[in-house]
């Protein structure tokens, strides 16, 4: 039976999470291996484990519970061992790598932000600051909406304003959050936010960062920012040591 | 054992905002190379291939659409007095109901999110393009 790994934490955390349940259908139930001073969160893999959502859920639910309790090193879904031992023996052989890794993260969680534009909001603030698309506008409303041509003209234009701006908000909401974490990780891009960064946060200053992003609330009115936190420092565990480059399954790939 | 709540999620909710948590389970964490991972087939291509939206005319049509309904709330005073009236509107705009401006593409992302994970049984084939005109449909 294969076993599917969730997370790695010290052995005197003192809150795992046995009892719970974990991926597959039925749920599998969460256990704990041990080795030296680390311990591994790990459950039975379910044969025919997919990234479904309830499935993404239960690993997020593991980890979040495991990791309200103290550091956990959350693996990236769906880390498989071929068996107990195997996880075991990464433990063991990896010691002094993961223990140094939950010492840095001790006390610490991330948040990760990520923004989009009010539609409307935006479109207006770059209609005020361009006159020419103004004009364009203007000249088709006139002309009961404006032909083909002049739709594109005015689109094309305001498409590339609006974009100018997604990246002039990007940065400065990168910068106003910086000063209150830690350490910062940059996302992946996407057309589904203009911004995705994660925060690392020490437990204890989280209402500093929470009162940066509502100051950003309110004076980027035309963001719509999401946070989402204290999560497991997903962003900021290192890959292991003895993993040379390129060795991760084809699936990674398209995250890079 | 006890239940402590352990994440509070702020400014999100919906689909949209368990995306957003998801993402980072799916493309972050530990990756340890003596495990192999499951199979994710379906799921990144999808986040990389809305790009496509952006720059195309039928975002441009919308953009012009959406320009020209604008003026019209904003009725006799627009132009000149505009700014003021911006101050108004973003407040309205960033209170309510917020969509990705470039594409409504955080729908669209949870969107095919979703499909992907309905048809996961099936081997995913690369669908990601279906999925942003599927929500321009939605959109007009």
């Amino acid at each position: 039976m294969s076993t599917y790994v969730y997370g790695i934490t010290s052995r005197s955390h003192p809150a795992l999470p046995e009892g719970m349940t974990g991926v597959g259908e039925p749920a599998r139930p969460v256990r704990v291996l041990t080795a030296g001073d680390l311990a591994a969160v790990v459950s039975d893999a379910p044969e025919d484990l997919r990234p479904k959502r309830r499935d993404l859920l239960a690993h997020q639910n593991v980890l979040a519970e495991a990791g309200a309790g103290g550091c956990v090193l959350p693996m990236r879904f769906g880390s498989v061992a071929t068996d107990d031992d195997a996880v075991v023996q990464v433990l063991t052989e990896r010691a002094d790598h993961y223990a140094e890794r939950l010492r840095e993260l001790d006390g610490k969680v991330e948040y990760n932000v990520k923004a989009t534009h009010v539609e409307e909001a935006v479109l207006h603030l770059v209609m005020a600051e361009n006159t020419e698309a103004r004009a364009l506008a203007e000249a088709n409303r006139r002309a009961g909406g404006g032909s083909y041509d002049d739709k594109i003209r005015l689109g094309e234009l305001v498409a590339h304003l609006v974009k100018a701006k997604e990246s002039d908000d990007a940065e400065q909401v990168r910068d106003l959050l910086a000063p209150a974490a830690t350490a910062v990780s940059v996302g992946p891009e996407s057309t589904g936010w203009l911004l995705n960064v994660s925060y690392l946060v020490p437990r204890d200053s989280a209402e500093r960062f929470l009162a940066s992003v509502e100051e950003v609330r309110q004076s980027h009115p035309h963001l719509d920012l999401r946070v989402h936190g204290p999560l497991p420092p997903y962003s900021f565990v290192d890959p292991g040591p003895a993993q040379p480059a390129g060795t991760t399954t084809g699936a990674d790939a398209g995250a890079r | 054992m006890t239940v402590v709540p352990a994440q509070q999620t702020g400014g999100g909710g919906g689909s949209s905002g368990l995306y957003d948590v998801l993402e980072l389970v799916l493309d972050r964490g530990l990756v340890i190379d003596a495990f192999v991972r499951v199979s994710l087939v379906g799921i990144e291509i999808l986040k990389i291939d809305v790009r496509v939206v952006v720059a195309s005319v039928d975002t441009y049509l919308r953009f012009a659409e959406a320009c020209n309904r604008l003026d019209l709330e904003a009725g006799p005073r627009k132009s000149p007095g505009l700014p003021e009236i911006v101050g108004e509107v973003t407040e309205k705009g960033a209170r309510g109901k917020s969509k990705g401006a470039l594409s409504g593409a955080a729908q669209t992302i949870s969107d095919a999110f979703n499909q992907a994970r309905q048809e996961g049984e099936t081997e995913s084939r690369p669908r990601a393009r279906k999925a942003p005109s599927r929500s321009k449909e939605e959109q007009e």
